[in-house]
C-alpha cells in the first residue's frame, strides 16, 4: 500500500511544477506577442529593400555584370549553413526538429560533393554541433534582447562576407523555424548566396525596373545594398526564429500544465483511496478488538 | 502632398503626408515632391528636413540609408535616425544614435555639424 506521506509530498511537488510551467506559459505568451510585433514591423523594411534590390538586379540584363556575391560562384564546393536555434530548452521539438532537418540537408549537400560548414546561433545549436565532426566557423549566443539580435545579425553578416571574400565558402543558406502560427512552426531554408529572389516574379521586376533612375550608379548602389540585404535577411530570420521559439514554448508548457493537472487528479484519487483504506482498516481493528472482549 | 514613409530595420518610424522633404542623397541633396521622376538613391549622413512653404517643419539627422521615390510616395530606409528637436550641441553625444555610430568618424562629424549648424533651418 502506498505511503500516505509519500503521496502527499508527490502531490505538492507536482503542484509546484504545474505552477512553474503555467508561469512559463504566460511569460512565453507575452514574449510571443512582442516578438511577433517585432517580426511584423521589421517586414516593411525588408520588403522595400528586396524590392529595390530586385529592381536593380533585374535591370542589369547580363547577369555576368552582377557581383559574385549576388549570383554565387560557378562550381560551388563549400556550403555554409547558419542554424538558428534557441538559447534555452523547454520548448518542445523546436530544436530537435531543426537539427533533424539540418542533418538531412547536410547529407544532401555532401551527396552532391560539397563540403559543409556550420555557423550556429543559440546555445542549443552550439552544444549540439560541438559533438559532431562538422566544421563550425562561428557560434553566437545569448540573443536575449532586440539590440543584441541586431548586433548578432551584424556580426554574422560581417563574418559571411569575410569568409566569402577569402574563398572559404561559396554558398550560404540560413535555416530557421518559420513562424506560421502559434501552434505551428516550420523549419525553413533561405539561400543568401546566391540570392534567392522568388518573392518577385520575373515580369513584375521587369516592369518596375524600366522606370527607375539610380544614383549613384548601379554598381556603387549594389555595393551598399548587398550587405544591407544580408543583414536584413539574417535579422528577419533571427526574429522569426525567436517568435517561433516563444510559440513552441507556449504550446509545450501548456501541454505540461495540463499533464500536471491530470497527474494531480490521479494522485489525489490514490491518496483519498489510501486514506479511506487506512480508516476502514483501523475501524475493523477496533470493532474486532471490541468483539473479542 | 507626398507620402513620406521613414523605416528603420526594426520598425516604421513614421508615415505622413508632407509638402516637401529634403534628403541628403549620395550625390547631393535633393527635394522629394509629388511627381518626381522614379528614383532610387543611397543616402549619405546628413540632415533630412520636412518643409512646407519654404520653412523647415521638422528636422532629423540620418546616418545613411536608401530612398525610393515614385509618384506620390517617398520611402526612406534609414540606418539610424535622430530627431533634431531632441538634441542640441550639449547633449547630442549622449543620444543613442551617437553611441551606435561609434567609430564611424565621418558620420559623427556630420552629426555634430548638423546639430550645431543644420544646412536647412
Amino acid at each position: 500500500m502506498p505511503n500516505l506521506k509519500e503521496l502527499k509530498n508527490r502531490i505538492s511537488s507536482v503542484k509546484s511544477t504545474r505552477k512553474i510551467t503555467s508561469a512559463m506559459k504566460m511569460v512565453a505568451a507575452s514574449k510571443l506577442r512582442r516578438a511577433q510585433e517585432l517580426a511584423e514591423s521589421s517586414r516593411v523594411y525588408a520588403d522595400s529593400l528586396s524590392f529595390i534590390l530586385s529592381s536593380l538586379a533585374g535591370n542589369t540584363k547580363n547577369s555576368a555584370d552582377l557581383p559574385e556575391i549576388l549570383t554565387g560562384r560557378e562550381n560551388s564546393k563549400i556550403s555554409l549553413l547558419i542554424i538558428n536555434s534557441s538559447d534555452r530548452g523547454l520548448c518542445g521539438g523546436f530544436n530537435s526538429n531543426l537539427f533533424r532537418n539540418a542533418k538531412k540537408w547536410i547529407s544532401d549537400q555532401q551527396g552532391q560533393g560539397k563540403s559543409v560548414k556550420i555557423m550556429t546561433v543559440g546555445k542549443k545549436a552550439s552544444s549540439f554541433y560541438k559533438k559532431t565532426d562538422l566544421d563550425i566557423v562561428a557560434s553566437f549566443e545569448d540573443l536575449n534582447s532586440n539590440d543584441r539580435q541586431l548586433q548578432v545579425s551584424e556580426e554574422i553578416k560581417n563574418k559571411i562576407m569575410e569568409l566569402f571574400e577569402n574563398n572559404e565558402i561559396d554558398e550560404v543558406s540560413i535555416l530557421f523555424n518559420k513562424f506560421v502560427s502559434a501552434i505551428s512552426q516550420e523549419p525553413t531554408y533561405q539561400s543568401l548566396i546566391p540570392l534567392s529572389n522568388d518573392e518577385t516574379s520575373e515580369d513584375e521586376s521587369e516592369s518596375i525596373n524600366a522606370i527607375f533612375e539610380f544614383e549613384p550608379d548601379k554598381n556603387e548602389l549594389l555595393e551598399y545594398l548587398v550587405p544591407r540585404n544580408f543583414l536584413t535577411q539574417i535579422y528577419r530570420s533571427v526574429l522569426e526564429s525567436s517568435a517561433s521559439e516563444h510559440a513552441a514554448r507556449m504550446t509545450s508548457m501548456d501541454n505540461a500544465t495540463r499533464n500536471a493537472g491530470d497527474m494531480i487528479d490521479r494522485l489525489t484519487l490514490t491518496y483519498n483511496r489510501t486514506r479511506q483504506a487506512f480508516i476502514t482498516k483501523e475501524l475493523i481493528e477496533i470493532i474486532s478488538g471490541a468483539e473479542a472482549v | 502632398m507626398i507620402n513620406l514613409k521613414v523605416v528603420s530595420p526594426q520598425k516604421v518610424i513614421f508615415e505622413k503626408e508632407v509638402e516637401m522633404a529634403v534628403l541628403p542623397g549620395a550625390e547631393g541633396d535633393f527635394a522629394a515632391m509629388p511627381n518626381h521622376s522614379p528614383f532610387i538613391s543611397s543616402l549619405r549622413p546628413g540632415q533630412m528636413a520636412i518643409m512646407s512653404s519654404n520653412k523647415v517643419d521638422e528636422s532629423f539627422f540620418v546616418s545613411g540609408g536608401l530612398v525610393m521615390l515614385k509618384e506620390k510616395v517617398c520611402e526612406v530606409l534609414v540606418d539610424q535616425i535622430e530627431p533634431l528637436s531632441d538634441v542640441n550641441s550639449s547633449n547630442y553625444q549622449q543620444s543613442k544614435t551617437y553611441q551606435e555610430l561609434e567609430g564611424n568618424e565621418t558620420a559623427l562629424g556630420t552629426f555634430e555639424q548638423v546639430v550645431n549648424n543644420p544646412p536647412y533651418k
